[in-house]
């Protein structure tokens, strides 16, 4: 799997809401943690982009602002990573959303500056490995993800990994 | 991993003049290791724990670096996503059970029948099986009183837990890192990665009035700060004069709540009285006196002048809401509770217990107090504050997080709630048209007693007077 990812680009700006922006949390709290797909796409980033739904393409890459997707639950990294989007880039985020994000296999790099360097719906190429953002404005260097994080993203989330490990370490045993 | 019990290179005193400012990853491979002065960057506190945990000599912000963690914390509400993941990785035995703290904390009365006591049983099950000695079943407390009160949680050491309330280990100057779910990890790996954070000083100097609590200080701090995103992926270390005048209950009401401000995790270096505390705990364990080097780097310092700070409640439904308590006096209370990992300590007891004493609750009003741990529960009692509870007409619940998170305490319809919990959003409690208020053990008391949000102090002070 090459590691360089080259997209669209759905730009949003400064402080937008997980659970109260990028999707609407309180509609599927009673269900929390199941994860419907389904719900989750239909509501991804449609309070802020109506027609991201239906517009989004695989392999797209969320370009945010400041304090991205502060407030949120796993349902929030689930309906961008089941909407196709191949990676996040943001000026700043949680801890915790890069956390959740990358168990499920969607990898966000912190890169500040990105927002000067972009516009929305142009390209943009992001290495998490590289740590290397580049778009029409010029080029920026994030902090390149560790080994471990790219064998969580290479894997698909951290459960897939654990168990590529569990059983490798069970054949070798 | 074994534990250093001699300093690490870059501890022993060093002519920092012949540090050079360089980042870990600017060195040469083929650099000469041979040399007593260490070429590294002036660590801070936060980055001398995870150095030491990562087997490095230093570490920068925004590094992602792989750690050994002394132990990792779970609570039971993961247990059956951990239960369903472990059955998608296979699991024989974990990775190491002596690193693992397993605590039931916040569904203790499930031996009253619910589906949780299901979990209770095989959680009890699955430790004995995985030799896990470290497992507190229902009753002994909160995980982060048990971090402290058995020694887990130390002086240098670094805790990987589920949620930022649990920095409150930074009172003995402990560094905890937030996984949620993914403490699930440590039963394959005793290592994982986190990005070392951002080191940002807050200086405490003054002193808190009279009746204001760090309760009040910590509501004014993430009020300052919760909406910014200034301390996004930061480290907020509290120094000053004013922290040798709180005691280790009143640190740790400060720690479990800064979270709340935006920060992935808090501490303080440990002085002599949390080093007492954690050295007649450590059982042999290494604790590490360990403080930021002075030409250390911080993203910024604030100054919080402890003596202009007042008693202070927080709005629902969000955190950022804190605002001196005349704005909402006299808001009618259908509930008010003590308790919870931010203050359910002996000294939150006792101040709820000087309002209680010789008074009784308003008539409308149910009161819970919920110590943290036995251990308090047990203290509480031999201080007498059990009785002055039970007169007060107060209901005393077994230790665990109980109202914090509408266990216990259910509300209906608008109803209010005066609490010390630690989150006052919509439906925390029960009914989604319920109402949260948050402050102090003093406020939240004094409320009690007038069956409306009150300002403790007339009633402090005629007691004082009295």
């Amino acid at each position: 799997m090459s590691t360089l990812l080259r997209g669209r680009v759905w730009k949003f700006g400064d402080d937008l809401s997980g659970d109260d922006g990028i999707i609407e949390f309180s509609v599927v709290r009673e269900q929390f943690g199941k994860l419907d797909e389904v719900v989750l796409k239909a509501m991804c980033f449609r309070k802020v982009r109506p027609e991201f739904p239906a517009s989004v393409k695989p392999g797209d890459i969320v370009v945010g602002g400041r304090n991205f997707a502060h407030h949120n639950h796993v349902e929030v990294s689930a309906a961008i990573k089941y909407s196709g989007i191949a990676a996040v880039v943001c000026e700043s985020c949680e801890t915790g959303f890069l956390r959740k994000a990358l168990n499920f296999g969607l990898p966000v790099v912190v890169c500040p500056g990105v927002s000067r360097i972009v516009k929305d719906g142009e390209t943009i190429e992001v290495d998490p490995v590289s740590g290397r953002v580049e778009a029409s404005g010029g080029t920026l260097a994030a902090q390149p993800f560790s080994e471990r994080m790219v064998a969580v993203w290479k894997a698909g989330g951290l459960v897939p990994l654990l168990k590529k490990t569990t059983e490798a370490r069970r054949l070798s045993a | 991993m074994t534990f250093q019990l001699t300093a690490p290179p870059f501890l022993r005193s060093a002519d920092s003049r012949k540090r050079q400012n360089k980042r870990p990853q600017d060195t040469k491979p083929d650099a000469d290791e041979e040399s007593s002065d260490i070429v590294t960057r002036p660590q801070t506190l936060a980055e001398k724990i995870i150095a030491r945990a990562a087997g490095r000599d230093a570490v920068a912000p925004g590094e992602y670096v792989n750690v050994t963690p002394d132990y990792t914390a779970f609570q039971e509400l993961f247990w059956p996503m951990h239960q369903k993941n472990m059955a998608i990785v296979g699991l024989d035995k974990v990775a190491d059970p002596d690193r693992l703290v397993m605590v039931i904390d916040h569904t203790t009365s499930a031996a009253m029948g619910s589906e949780h006591t299901r979990t209770h049983r095989t959680l009890r099950d699955f430790a004995a099986k995985q030799g896990i000695k470290n497992f507190f079943p229902a009753g002994n407390g909160l995980r982060h009183q048990m971090l402290v009160e058995h020694g887990f949680a130390r002086p240098g050491s670094l805790i990987f837990s589920d949620e930022g309330n649990i920095a409150s280990i930074g009172a003995l100057g402990a560094l905890n890192f937030t996984m949620s779910w993914e403490v699930f990890a440590s039963f394959y790996d005793t290592s994982n990665w986190i990005v070392v954070p951002k080191s940002v000083r807050m200086n405490l100097v003054g002193e808190l009035p009279f009746a204001v609590t760090t309760r009040d200080l910590v509501q004014t701090i993430i009020r300052d700060y919760a909406a910014g995103g200034q301390l996004l992926q930061s480290c907020v270390e509290f120094a000053g004069p004013a922290i040798s005048k709180m005691s280790l209950d009143a640190r740790q009401t400060l720690l479990s709540c800064l979270f709340h401000a935006g920060a992935d995790t808090a501490i303080m270096a440990a002085d002599d009285v949390a080093m007492a505390y954690a050295s007649e705990r450590a059982n042999g364990r290494p604790v590490l006196a360990l403080q930021s080097d002075p030409d250390a780097e911080f993203a910024f310092e604030a100054t919080y002048d402890l003596s202009k700070i007042e008693p202070t409640v927080t709005r629902p439904p969000t955190l950022a809401g804190g605002t001196p308590i005349s704005t909402v006096a006299g808001q009618r209370v259908d509930q008010a509770s003590i308790g919870s990992c931010a203050n359910g300590r002996l000294d939150d007891l006792r101040q709820a217990a000087h309002v209680l004493r010789g008074k009784r609750i308003a008539p409308h009003v149910t009161m819970y107090i919920t110590p943290a741990s036995n251990t308090i529960y047990a203290e509480a009692a031999r201080e007498g504050l059990l009785e002055v509870f039970a007169r007060a007409g107060a209901t005393v619940l077994g230790p665990g997080c109980t109202t914090c998170w509408g266990y216990q305490g259910v509300l209906n319809d608008g109803e209010v709630s005066i609490s010390t919990q630690q989150f006052n959003y919509t439906g925390r409690n029960g009914s989604d048209k319920s109402d949260v208020y948050l402050s102090s053990p003093y406020v939240v008391a004094a409320s009690a007693v007038a069956g409306e949000i009150t300002d403790p102090r007339p009633l402090l002070k005629q007691k004082e007077a009295a």
